[in-house]
């Protein structure tokens, strides 16, 4: 029986376990191009943010049955359609004036691959309300790496923050590149990986603990010894046969396939598009 | 790892960068010689900055502080030596911070790490110190030239001739420039020991020399001859310094003769490209590290070739 997750469990996995940006490394062209500031990527989580929610709820409530080539496609076009206009009225009727580069980048936003693998992965197979909850949980995930990465580049790089100055004695210009927001990126992915992996370590455990550890230093090359095996500490059933021949592993029809998976104990079916 | 290998790996370390710190003595003395004490001080804040990221991360990290291996020392001292005598003494820190806590430890240490560090540490202070790195106007008033580096001379694009200019200024590093840096018959003597130490290292100093040379006949960027430009080129800025202390590293570096030539051809090509067409005055530090992200792909491409020529010769 499907146990109907609950909004903290869905909002764990969306927000922090499987964080659009720094687990699933999606949308890094707008972060990397746009958070150069506080306010930038203020207004980038705002845009992203909606986005990601309407065109989940679009997505889960319209598009299920759609194939995959049809549905992808279809994000990036609903995501444009809902911005571009909203932007306008925006920009017309408050007259807020946007700069240059935000409008560049705000139309990447709205293509950006956050919308596309969160609705590919989670909204089309949930219902709408669960896909609501789960988009607005990957939003705030990725919102916050957005605003974050934004603060954190503009103390450094430009010695303010939201445009206040903080007279600190040196400001490295460097962060407010591109380079600099993937270093930063890097290390909050770091951080994040390895807090997952020792608050939940049915996630990221195997990883973890088969990771060298960064401390040892890698020896000369004539040093290392070839590890193999030692086959008498297996068990007999675990034993690893000498040679595999090739006919071992080939499987030339969907009948064998079939008998392979049944073998392993899985069912085998045909799921198409929706598996 | 065992303490065995430890060891193993913290002896071998000490002395291949010991051998390093050796050849920077030489131009360590000259910048002293040419720019007092000003000189030592920036390398010392370099190599402090270094050692200071070192033992900070070591802390964090839960891991034992190894001074033995020297390759902090080295990266502090070869990025300073880069660096203009009158540089600010917060910018060779800074690099070093880079360098060690962003390139080095995270990449799990000196024979680890795909990218130089010392290499990544310049190329840090040169984007976000870019006026700072590239001023050399400190004690300049002696210098051949005054202020104006050879880097700078030739970005103009003017006619120059040999005649007119003192050669042995320009292979003493006499001219303004980095401090440590700019004298050739240093770099030629550092070859030298590597010659003796490690020959299969200077492969990659030979295809970046050539290519760099190659392309400065082809595509000179003064209006003289192409024996004068291929000199004016290989003396000015950094290029000789990067070529020996930074293409010679161990863990960056691909296998093999023919992979060294092709690894040190690509950075040559690189530099020269970026010196043509770039904004920055020195960026062989730049090629240097595009060099690097270069070395699995001619490691895995040369070992392909090799497999299929020796399964052909098998066959045959």
């Amino acid at each position: 029986m499907n146990k109907t997750p609950s909004f903290k469990d869905i909002f764990l996995k969306n927000a922090v376990i499987f964080n659009p940006v720094l687990i699933q490394l999606a949308g890094l062209c707008p972060v990397v191009a746009a958070s150069t500031s506080l306010k930038s990527s203020a207004m980038l989580s705002a845009v992203a943010f909606a986005e990601l929610i309407a065109v989940s709820v679009i997505a889960s409530a319209l598009l299920k049955k759609l194939p995959r080539w049809v549905r992808v496609p279809l994000y990036f076009v609903i995501g444009l359609a809902l911005i571009c206009p909203a932007l306008w009225y925006v920009e017309t009727q408050t007259l807020t004036v946007l700069s240059m580069s935000m409008k560049i980048f705000i139309p990447l936003i709205a293509i950006n691959s956050v919308v596309a693998v969160h609705c590919e992965q989670f909204a089309v197979k949930n219902d709408v309300k669960t896909a609501f909850f789960s988009s607005a949980a990957a939003g705030i995930g990725a919102s916050l790496v957005f605003v974050t990465a934004g603060a954190l580049r503009e103390i450094i790089g430009s010695s303010s923050i939201g445009g206040i100055e903080l007279n600190l004695p040196v400001a490295f210009k460097g962060m407010t590149l591109p380079f600099g927001c993937l270093i930063l990126l890097g290390f909050m992915s770091a951080v994040l990986k390895t807090f997952i992996g020792k608050k939940y370590p049915e996630y990221f455990g195997v990883h973890s603990s088969v990771a060298a550890k960064p401390g040892d230093e890698l020896p000369e090359k004539e040093d290392i010894p070839a590890q193999q095996p030692d086959e008498a500490s297996l068990p007999a059933e675990e034993k690893i046969p000498d040679s595999v021949s090739e006919e071992d592993i080939k499987i030339k029809t969907e009948e064998e396939i079939e008998e392979f998976f049944k073998s392993l104990g899985l069912d085998f079916e045909e799921k198409g598009d929706e598996g | 790892m065992s303490d065995k290998h430890k060891k193993q790996t913290a002896v071998k370390l000490s002395g291949l960068y010991g051998d390093y710190l050796v050849m920077l003595v030489a131009p360590l003395v000259l910048a002293v010689y040419q720019y007092g004490a000003r000189a030592l001080a920036v390398v010392a804040s370099g190599i402090a900055g270094a050692v200071v990221t070192d033992i900070i991360f070591c802390l964090l990290l839960g891991r034992p502080f190894l001074l033995r291996d020297l390759s902090n020392v080295f990266t502090g001292a070869a990025m300073a030596l880069m660096m203009p005598a009158g540089v600010p003494l917060y910018v060779p820190v800074a690099a070093s911070f880079f360098a060690v806590g962003i390139v080095r430890i995270p990449f799990g240490g000196s024979l680890r790490s795909p990218f130089v560090p010392g290499a990544a540490g310049f190329a840090f202070a040169s984007v976000c110190f870019k006026e700072q790195i590239f001023d050399y106007s400190y004690n300049s008033a002696s210098k051949l030239m005054g202020e104006h580096s050879l880097g700078y001379i030739l970005s103009q694009g003017k006619s120059v001739h040999l005649d007119a200019i003192n050669v042995l200024d320009i292979l003493s590093g006499n001219v303004a420039g980095p401090m440590g840096a700019g004298c050739a018959l240093l770099m030629v003597a550092c070859c030298a020991v590597l010659l003796l130490k490690r020959k299969n290292s200077l492969l990659t100093v030979a295809g970046f020399v050539a290519v760099c040379a190659v392309y400065a006949v082809i595509f000179p960027r003064v209006n003289a001859s192409a024996f004068t430009s291929v000199f004016l080129e290989l003396s000015s800025g950094a290029l000789l310094f990067a070529a020996v202390f930074f293409l010679t590293d161990y863990a960056s570096v691909p296998d093999g003769a023919v992979a060294k030539l092709i690894c040190g051809g690509i950075c040559g090509l690189f530099c020269m490209l970026m010196r043509t067409m770039g904004t920055y005055e020195e960026t062989v530090c730049f090629a240097v590290l595009l060099a690097n992200g270069f070395t699995p792909v001619i490691n895995s491409g040369i070992g392909a070739i090799r497999n299929r020529f020796g399964k052909k010769e098998a066959a045959q």
